[in-house]
């Protein structure tokens, strides 16, 4: 396609659309993108935030002994700074 | 010249006589040895000329005798004296009394004789500058005597005008006697002065006045310590001031330490300037003890001057070992102390702990300066007969003045530190590294379109000024260039104050501007390579990372396409081929498209999500420029502009309606592309934007599209999602769009159906019952209920016009219309008909039992829609249609007034909220909710 000419504009096309966000430290985000910059800070809204948590790895290696939780959180509207976007990409589709 | 030869005073001129010309007559005469053994008397018999009236001007002299003197020291002289008979006939006049009447004292003698040569090499002196024949006696003497002298030597005297009091100045012997008194522990040493007067008497009442001085002395030494400290404030301060003037030659502040940066000065000299005020009159006294310290100075430079000059003499001479001995005066020492001490306390200055240093003393005088006044206040009361009570009171107030004094003494150091500390970094940056980062920091605030790059600040204060009823005729869009730089406030302030700045700013500026155009120009023109190295470079080329294509394989993909595709590993060939791919597929569809189909449309793959988002892109880049267009719009007067700014607008009204694709064949896709960019929420909001650039009659062929293709749309194709009331991100997301459809599209055609012909409503109807296959499906949508509701109101609209005559009404057209109208209705009524009561999502919701009251109510609202929508239709109906309306909607009816009336409802708000839904339909046949008989 000829309008796209840098990565950004890739992620102008999820501009008001439901994204998927991988961020560090486990957390990952599906919402509305409705803004971003070149540091990619993202505000969104309607956000899912689901959160892995690795219990007892200080103890146990990972693997059967450690056990893993999801918490999942919502927020109607979020700034996402974006020191910590891995990834952002739109949500699959079927 | 002193008339008892005592030349001491007089040297300085006796060698101007001697270079003049006197030494060559020196130098001729023969070296006369009188009062010497080996003297041949030779000398007696000397004729000089002029000598003739020497007997009656100055008294006949006759033979000098030498038993007066009882030292015998007057024998050192007699050399000199003889020599000087020679030199200085003045000197050598009988009258003289010491020269001429010094007897030969007896045990000299045999030294002399011991050493004849010796005395002879003394004297023998060849030299036009040695003036050592007229050295004076005072010292010579002290030279000799102190060898077998039993007390130590004076300080005072080792000067050589000593013992001439008259010679001398006050300030001079007082200095001289400060110099003594710092050696007051050898006291010793003043017997010393009355070996050197002769005069016994005299010194003894010397000696009395020396330990009066010496005390007083001791006392004023205490007092010049005290005072000393100022003094050296004051000096410190003229120090620095001098600092600072260098400083301010000294161009770049950042060149030099930090700790000497001016500001830094201009601090310390500011903590000085305090205490100075506070200390103003001891200021006076300082300036004395100064004025006594130059004084001190220019005496010590003259003694200076005076022993350099002896010291010239002696190193010629052989007495040299001993005037060594005396070493420096100790006026000089205590001055070279005191230098010393300045120095230290200077250095000490320029450590940090300077400024405790400086606060400590000035607190502690604070205090006895407060004290001072407590006991003067204390004594007058005394005298008043003051009680105990006002005393004490007294003393406690003064405490707490001292206090206060001290905390504030404490803040203020504080205070001065902190500054301090923090003006380590002042004038680090000059005035051009402050420039350029204003200038960086301008760049980043400058834009070629500000109103773009603020729009919804500007559309925010757009709104809020409209709401607070102001006019927009002030435009507060900055503007460059216009001499009104970029601030919004008055810019005259700033204009008068810096108005050199502004301009430069100014200029800068619009570099700046022209300068990001320029870039975003390029950018446009090397995209590909400004992407060049964005990710880092590559360290060259490697087979790892690019190996070495081995097959050579004809990638046309007529011969094998699978094959070149999968060699197709470079991303650009891959680019290539599938296009290839792609126009490959759309001829062969081509091709099956006109064999199936009788239109000459061509049929195409609906347009893919991605392609549906770029192109939205698209659009909204297009109506930014359209809306950036239309602020420009130049003024009508400016014909030329004018045309030219309507030809560019045309252009790209033209670009946007193109790219809506409206105009594409209704065949061509399902959903048609048209309805495909209206599938994103983005694409929904885009359409309100677009109305007004686009004309009404593009935008009725806009609306008949939306209407043939509703059936297509997203919204009606996920609205049986909405009949749930469970959470799930479908029904969210089709909430979501059909809230942004309603919003956004049915807003934007609101105008046009008001403004649309019966003939073309009805027309409109038709249309959509004959594209949608069940247009009760449609009808049990929002967006579907909501156009229907529409269209139906638009129709009434029309025909109380006509009732009122408000619109003139060409009868037959009407009467034709209304038949029309009148068919399509019915057919859309029997359509309708068996699905009246599916309409309400309160009869397709199947609510589980244990469910929150507020649900309920949640349904019953959305009820509402419904309920206006038959009411729509009831207007419309004819009076057999209302029958049938009744009759099927009778038990929806009964069942919402009983559950209000019986009080089946959760609270107030579900009860008004049924019977406001029942009234509506059922003020539209004319009824009310109340004369329903239960």
């Amino acid at each position: 396609m000829e309008t796209i000419q840098e990565p950004f504009d890739l992620i102008r096309l999820s501009l008001s659309e439901r994204v998927f966000v991988k961020l560090r430290g486990d957390r990952e985000l599906t919402g509305i993108l409705h803004a971003y910059d070149g540091h990619m800070n993202l505000i969104m809204s309607d956000v899912v935030e689901t959160i892995m948590l690795v219990e007892g790895v200080d103890a146990v290696p990972p693997g059967p002994g450690a056990t893993v939780k999801v918490a999942t959180r919502k927020m109607d509207m979020l700034f996402v700074r974006g020191d910590g976007v891995i990834l952002v990409s739109p949500p699959s589709r079927t | 010249m002193s008339f008892f030869g005592l030349q001491e005073n007089n040297l300085e001129e006796e060698r101007q006589r001697i270079r003049s010309g006197a030494s060559r007559e020196t130098e001729d005469v023969a070296v006369y040895t009188w009062g010497e053994e080996s003297y041949d008397g030779l000398g007696d018999a000397l004729q000089e000329g002029g000598d003739d009236f020497n007997d009656e001007t100055f008294g006949s002299s006759g033979s000098v005798g030498k038993d007066f003197d009882f030292a015998g020291q007057a024998s050192l002289l007699e050399p000199e004296l003889a020599h000087h008979k020679s030199a200085n006939p003045v000197l050598s006049s009988p009258g003289q009394p010491r020269a001429d009447a010094t007897p030969r004292p007896v045990e000299q003698r045999p030294d002399n004789r011991r050493a004849p040569q010796s005395l002879e090499s003394i004297w023998d002196d060849r030299s036009p500058f040695s003036v050592l024949p007229r050295e004076n006696g005072g010292n010579r003497l002290q030279a000799s005597t102190s060898q077998f002298s039993p007390f130590p030597e004076s300080p005072v005297l080792h000067q050589p005008n000593a013992g001439q009091g008259g010679a001398r100045t006050l300030q001079e012997i007082e200095a001289e006697m400060r110099a003594a008194a710092q050696q007051s522990r050898g006291v010793s040493q003043r017997q010393q002065n009355a070996l050197r007067l002769q005069q016994e008497e005299e010194q003894f009442l010397q000696e009395q006045a020396y330990q009066q001085r010496q005390q007083r002395l001791a006392f004023q030494r205490e007092r010049e310590i005290e005072r000393e400290l100022q003094l050296q404030a004051l000096q410190r301060l003229q120090q620095q001031q001098a600092m600072q003037a260098q400083h301010q030659r000294t161009p770049p502040p950042r060149m030099l330490p930090v700790s000497q940066s001016p500001r830094f000065v201009d601090q310390r000299q500011m903590l000085l300037l305090q205490q100075q005020e506070e200390h103003q009159l001891r200021m006076q006294q300082e300036l004395q003890e100064q004025l006594r310290m130059e004084e001190l100075e220019r005496q010590l430079q003259l003694e200076r001057q005076l022993r350099a000059q002896q010291i010239s003499h002696i190193n010629q001479g052989p007495l040299n070992h001993r005037r060594q001995t005396s070493g420096p005066t100790i006026a000089e020492l205590q001055f070279q102390a005191l230098q010393r001490q300045q120095l230290h306390r200077r250095q000490r200055s320029q450590s940090p702990a300077y400024q405790d240093f400086n606060v400590a003393p000035q607190n502690i005088q604070l205090q006895q300066r407060l004290l001072e006044e407590l006991a003067q206040v204390d004594y007058l009361r005394e005298f008043q007969g003051a009680t105990q009570a006002e005393q004490e009171a007294l003393r406690a107030e003064a405490m707490r003045k001292i206090v206060e004094a001290e905390k504030m003494e404490d803040k203020r150091r504080k205070k001065a530190a902190k500054i301090a500390h923090m003006s380590r970094y002042n004038d680090l940056m000059t005035q051009s590294d402050k420039d350029f980062i204003t200038r960086i920091q301008v760049s980043q605030l400058v834009t070629p379109d500000p109103y773009a790059d603020d729009f919804y600040a500007q559309v925010y204060g757009a709104i809020l000024r409209s709401r607070m009823g102001l006019q927009s005729q002030d435009e507060r869009v900055l503007k460059f260039g216009t001499g009104g730089g970029i601030s919004l406030g008055n810019t005259q302030k700033a204009a008068t104050r810096r108005p050199n700045a502004m301009q430069r700013m100014e200029q800068q500026v619009e570099r700046i501007v022209s300068n990001a155009r320029r870039r975003e120009e390029e950018k446009g023109l090397h995209s590909l390579h400004s992407l060049q190295g964005a990710l880092g470079k590559t360290s060259g080329r490697s087979y790892k990372a690019a190996p070495r294509q081995l097959l050579q394989v004809d990638d046309n993909p007529s011969t094998s396409p699978t094959l070149a595709h999968a060699n197709a590993h470079i991303s650009k060939e891959d680019a290539t081929s599938q296009p290839n791919e792609g126009a490959a597929k759309e001829a062969a569809k081509l091709s099956r498209e006109t064999l199936g189909n009788t239109g000459n449309v061509v049929r195409k793959d609906p347009l893919t999500h991605r392609q549906v988002l770029t192109a939205l892109e698209a659009m909204y880049d297009l109506v930014l420029k359209v809306e950036h267009l239309r602020r420009e719009q130049p003024p009508p007067e400016e014909e030329e502009a004018s045309q030219q700014w309507q030809k560019e607008y045309d252009d790209l009204v033209e670009l946007l309606w193109e790219g809506l694709k409206v105009m594409v064949p209704l065949e061509t896709s399902n959903p048609h592309p048209f309805v495909s960019l209206l599938s994103p929420s983005k694409g929904k909001k885009l359409l309100p934007r677009l109305t007004r650039h686009i004309g009404s009659s593009r935008m009725l062929t806009l609306m008949t599209l939306l209407v043939a293709c509703f059936t297509q749309l997203d919204v009606v194709k996920q609205a049986p999602l909405l009949d749930s009331l469970d959470e799930s991100d479908e029904r969210t997301e089709a909430d979501r769009q059909t809230q942004a459809f309603l919003g956004s599209v049915l807003q934007s055609i609101l105008p046009i159906v008001a403004n649309l012909e019966l003939h073309v409503v009805t027309a409109l109807l038709g249309l959509l019952i004959d594209r949608s296959q069940d247009i009760a499906a449609v009808a049990k949508t929002k967006p579907g209920l909501a156009l229907l509701t529409l269209f139906l109101s638009r129709v009434e609209v029309i025909k109380q016009g006509w009732g009122q005559g408000v619109e003139p009404v060409d009868l037959m057209a009407a009467g034709a219309s209304l038949e029309q109208w009148q068919a399509v209705f019915d057919q859309f009524f029997v359509l309708l008909t068996p699905h009246l009561l599916a309409l309400f999502p309160s009869s397709r919701i199947v609510l589980q039992d244990p469910h929150a009251p507020s649900a309920a109510l949640a349904i019953d609202i959305m009820d509402q829609p419904v309920w206006q929508f038959l009411a729509a239709l009831a207007l419309q109906a004819v009076p057999e249609q209302h029958q049938v309306l009744v009759t099927s909607l009778r038990d929806k009816v009964l069942e919402n007034v009983l559950s209000a009336n019986k009080g089946w409802v959760a609270d107030e708000d579900e009860r008004r909220t049924k019977l406001a839904n029942v009234n509506l339909f059922l003020h539209a046949l004319g009824l009310d909710s109340s004369q329903i008989a239960l």
